[in-house]
């Protein structure tokens, strides 16, 4: 993994975004105040728990939310606003500078259409090609993610491939414009094990090859820890901490996270019983005072009642916590 | 003749190759539901020669009137008999079929163009101009189809024109309505929003992600309605505000035999038999198609 140099600019900054869905009177607060910014060529991890809002990220950052969602904030890409630009400017960015891969490779391919259009149509949305041409494009763009025979394979509709092939078609359509930046939201959730290694080595390749800034998000440690320079973790909604990936893994700096890795199952811990965090993730459409995470938090003290902002603790780890730093020697993690 | 090959022993007993054209037809077959649609199929496919050709098939002229031949019984000279005027009933049947084909096939056509685009940008586009376009497009299905019709012919006069666009502008809601339903459940789909991501327009998504998905309950619903038309055209025809006269027409055809039902009833029979086939093979067919695409129930109006 190359590590990129700390001084390399911002491509994405994220400063106090919040999401929000209003249902019958109801509003459910989904992102609430996050900021992080990611550095060019570096692959920043998010990882959460089920509808932490992680995916509502995702979908924020690519322009995607439904036109009902109440979007605040600042989004900046190369150090322009993107929030409040119009829906073409975003469609120009989109599969073009910035691309998305989606949890279930299957779905994300319309089943009547030939794959090899559906990578063409990234290339033909994005630049004044012939058909020829896009076509020739997106058969290198396929044969790139490992596609074989990819010249005869143009043709074939997806449901003659199987998941983690139509995997290969998605990254295939998500890079063949080369952006400077791919979200991929939970790229291996659906597959196999053994699939999931493959797609996982194949976009540590393909990103070795070109710098793009990769932002994973994922709900698997052991994804984090193999492709990430750097993690946030998100907890109902808000980002709790952002730190390198030994520091998460060795120093957790929120009590959030540390109760995540101790909820991983370890040979080491052999016999004892698997570690889980007592109580229930917030309602999200209930209003919210102070910590989100201060009902289940063993380090609760009263000042949690206030929501405390994210912190530095070093230069490369920062926490919302208001005891972050002082908790983790006391923590009765071994391994 | 000594035969050089005749092909490994086990494939001769079983006396059953498997060639790659009887498992297209087979899968074919599959496509339009098993037997009653491939029944269905055939059956139309039958009418629509005999109607492509009349010309050649009708063995006389359909409007060649004849006093010294008036309701003759069927026989060698004229095989379904013939009628007040002494002309072929056969050859009249074959004409009026494909007239009365023609009205059904022009009206839904009409409907489709219409009611695509309608169901289309209505069920993509969602809010305002769902409501205004499917609200405009109900007030149609809040007339009786066949009053609808006769005001429309009211307003501008029979023939076989106005027919197709009367019938046209009753299916057009229906239409609008299937594709309409259709576009919600595909616009749901990941992969629409997996073209979104790829930065593709929304008139390249309509076009090449909505359309091909929603075509099989759009496909199901146009035959369905074929059948559907080819009744009200004749039923407008009956009442003598379809297709004028001389055109032969099956629904004219019914209302004149109706006149001479006991003295020759071979006149209204014919019309009635060829009618009720074509109806019946647009049905299997559209049903058939509805099960070999997999179009659910519900979905059919």
């Amino acid at each position: 993994m190359t590590r990129p140099a700390v001084e390399a600019p911002p491509i994405v900054e994220l400063s106090h975004a919040s999401v929000a869905f209003a249902n019958e009177g109801a509003t459910t607060s989904a992102v609430h105040d996050v900021s992080f910014s990611v550095r060019e060529g570096e692959i920043f991890g998010i990882v959460g728990e089920s509808g932490c809002g992680k995916s509502t990220l995702a979908q924020m950052l690519m322009g995607l939310l439904p036109g009902t969602a109440k979007v605040s904030g600042s989004l900046r890409y190369k150090g322009e606003e993107l929030l409040g630009q119009s829906a073409e400017e975003w469609r120009r960015l989109r599969g073009n500078r910035m691309s998305l891969i989606s949890q279930d490779p299957r779905a994300a391919l319309d089943a009547v259409t030939p794959i090899g259009h559906q990578v063409a149509e990234t290339i033909r949305a994005h630049r004044k090609v012939s058909r020829r041409e896009a076509r020739a494009l997106a058969i290198a763009a396929l044969a790139d993610t490992g596609i074989g025979r990819a010249e005869e394979r143009y043709g074939d509709p997806p449901h003659r491939f199987s998941g983690g092939m139509c995997q290969r078609v998605v990254i295939a359509a998500a890079l063949a414009n080369q952006p400077d930046l791919l979200i991929a939201d939970e790229p291996t959730t659906a597959l196999d094990v053994t699939i999931q290694a493959q797609i996982l080595a194949l976009l540590r390749g393909l990103r070795e090859r070109s710098n793009m800034t990769v932002i994973l998000i994922t709900h698997d440690m052991g994804v984090i820890a193999q492709m990430c320079d750097r993690v946030g973790v998100m907890y109902a909604g808000e980002l709790v901490e952002v730190a390198n990936v030994q520091e998460i893994f060795t120093r957790p700096g929120h009590p959030y996270t540390e109760a995540l890795f101790g909820a991983i199952p370890s040979a080491r811990r052999h016999g004892q019983p698997l570690q889980t965090i007592p109580g229930q993730v917030p309602d999200l459409s209930k209003p919210l005072a102070g910590c989100r995470f201060k009902d289940r938090c063993r380090y609760r003290i009263e000042q949690c009642d206030q929501p405390p902002a994210l912190a530095e603790i070093s230069p490369s780890q920062a926490a919302a916590c208001w005891k972050r730093g002082s908790f983790r020697s006391g923590g009765d993690r071994r391994d | 003749m000594t035969t050089i090959f005749e092909g490994p022993p086990a494939l001769q007993a079983a006396g059953r190759l498997d060639y790659p054209e009887r498992r297209r037809l087979r899968s074919l077959a599959r496509r339009v539901g098993g037997a009653p649609g491939v029944v269905g199929l055939l059956l139309l496919l039958v009418l629509v020669l005999l109607a492509l050709g009349a010309p050649v098939v009708a063995t006389h002229s359909p409007v060649a009137v004849n006093p010294l031949a008036v309701l003759q019984s069927p026989h060698g000279g004229a095989l379904l008999g013939t009628d007040e005027l002494g002309r072929d009933v056969f050859s009249r049947v074959i004409y009026g079929l494909r007239t009365s084909l023609a009205v059904a096939f022009g009206s839904v056509a009409l409907a489709v163009l219409v009611g695509l685009p309608v169901g289309l940008l209505a069920g993509y586009i969602g809010g305002v101009v769902d409501m205004v376009l499917m609200r405009s497009v109900d007030l149609l299905l809040a007339f009786p189809a066949l009053l609808l019709a006769i005001v429309i012919v009211a307003i501008l006069g029979a023939g076989e024109a106005v027919t197709i666009l009367a019938v046209g502008i009753i299916f057009v809601p229906i239409i609008a309505r299937v594709v309409r339903s259709a576009v919600l459940v595909v616009r749901g789909h990941s992969y629409v929003k997996g073209a979104r991501a790829r930065g593709a327009s929304h008139l390249r998504i309509m076009a090449t992600h909505v359309v091909p998905n929603i075509l099989p309950p759009a496909v199901v619903q146009a035959s369905v309605l074929t059948g559907f038309a080819m009744l009200i055209e004749a039923s407008l025809a009956f009442l003598g505000l379809g297709v004028q006269p001389p055109t032969p027409d099956l629904g004219s055809m019914l209302a004149e035999g109706g006149g001479y039902a006991t003295q020759a009833p071979w006149i209204e029979l014919a019309a009635g038999v060829f009618l009720a086939l074509a109806i019946l093979a647009f049905n299997l067919t559209g049903r058939g198609l509805q099960r070999g695409l997999g179009v659910r129930d519900e979905v059919i109006q």
